[in-house]
């Protein structure tokens, strides 16, 4: 598992408080809305602020939610792209 | 000064904010509540032993986040999505003077959260995040 990837993974289970769950339990390609990790919309604003505060990028808009909140392989590309400027 | 009913579309005896003194839309407001014995609610919150119920505290820090939206919430759909980490470390008492801060943290999809405290007299009374859903 690459480095960003486990950091993105945990930051999702103690921002989300998924108390019990490990990064492994985690699917790099399973929706982290609807059927794969079942999040809401308040998970997603979570996730934003998660994001923002950890790896310093900002998900603008509802467009780059969908985007980025694909998978947690999606969303490490998009940490990885946005954090190089 | 701000004309807090041409602002909020609360009104007695839910009205819960006093006075507005620092705004900064978006970002941060500070206001007042003032508590007496006439608030309807401690007739029964409780008999002898008057105490603003903590939810009410939580209700305070909701209407004065109200400020943080640039235009008037009359007619506006806003509702109340969620309490975070609320902590009531001691009663609101009539008399006092309840200083109502309130900080927005961020916001997503019609979702806003914003990080409030309730305090008199320099003293921490609750703190507590809200989320609150524009539909």
């Amino acid at each position: 598992m690459s480095d960003l990837k486990l950091r993105v993974k945990e930051m999702v289970i103690e921002r989300l408080k998924l108390e019990g769950m490990t990064p492994d339990q985690i699917e790099d390609e399973a929706p982290l809305f609807g059927d794969g990790l079942g999040l809401d919309s308040i998970d997603a604003l979570e996730l934003v602020l998660g994001i923002e505060q950890v790896f310093g990028v900002k998900i603008e808009d509802e467009a780059a939610g969908l985007k980025a909140f694909k998978s947690v392989r999606a969303l490490t590309d998009f940490i990885a792209e946005h954090s190089k400027a | 000064m701000t004309d807090i009913p041409a602002h909020l579309p609360h009104r007695y005896p839910f009205l819960l904010v006093d006075r507005v003194l620092e705004r900064e839309a978006g970002v941060r407001v500070v206001a007042e509540k003032l508590v007496t014995n006439g608030e309807p609610y401690l007739q029964g919150h409780f008999e002898g032993r008057p105490l603003v119920p903590g939810v009410l505290l939580l209700e305070m820090l909701a209407q004065a986040g109200g400020f943080l939206e640039a235009d008037p919430l009359h007619g506006a759909a806003i509702f109340l999505a969620g309490v975070q980490d609320a902590r009531f470390k001691a009663p609101a008492l009539p008399g006092d003077r309840l200083r109502l801060d309130v900080r927005a943290e961020g916001a997503f999809a019609g979702l806003m959260k914003v990080r409030g405290t309730v305090s008199c007299e320099g003293r921490e009374l609750c703190t507590a995040s809200l989320l609150v859903k524009r539909l």
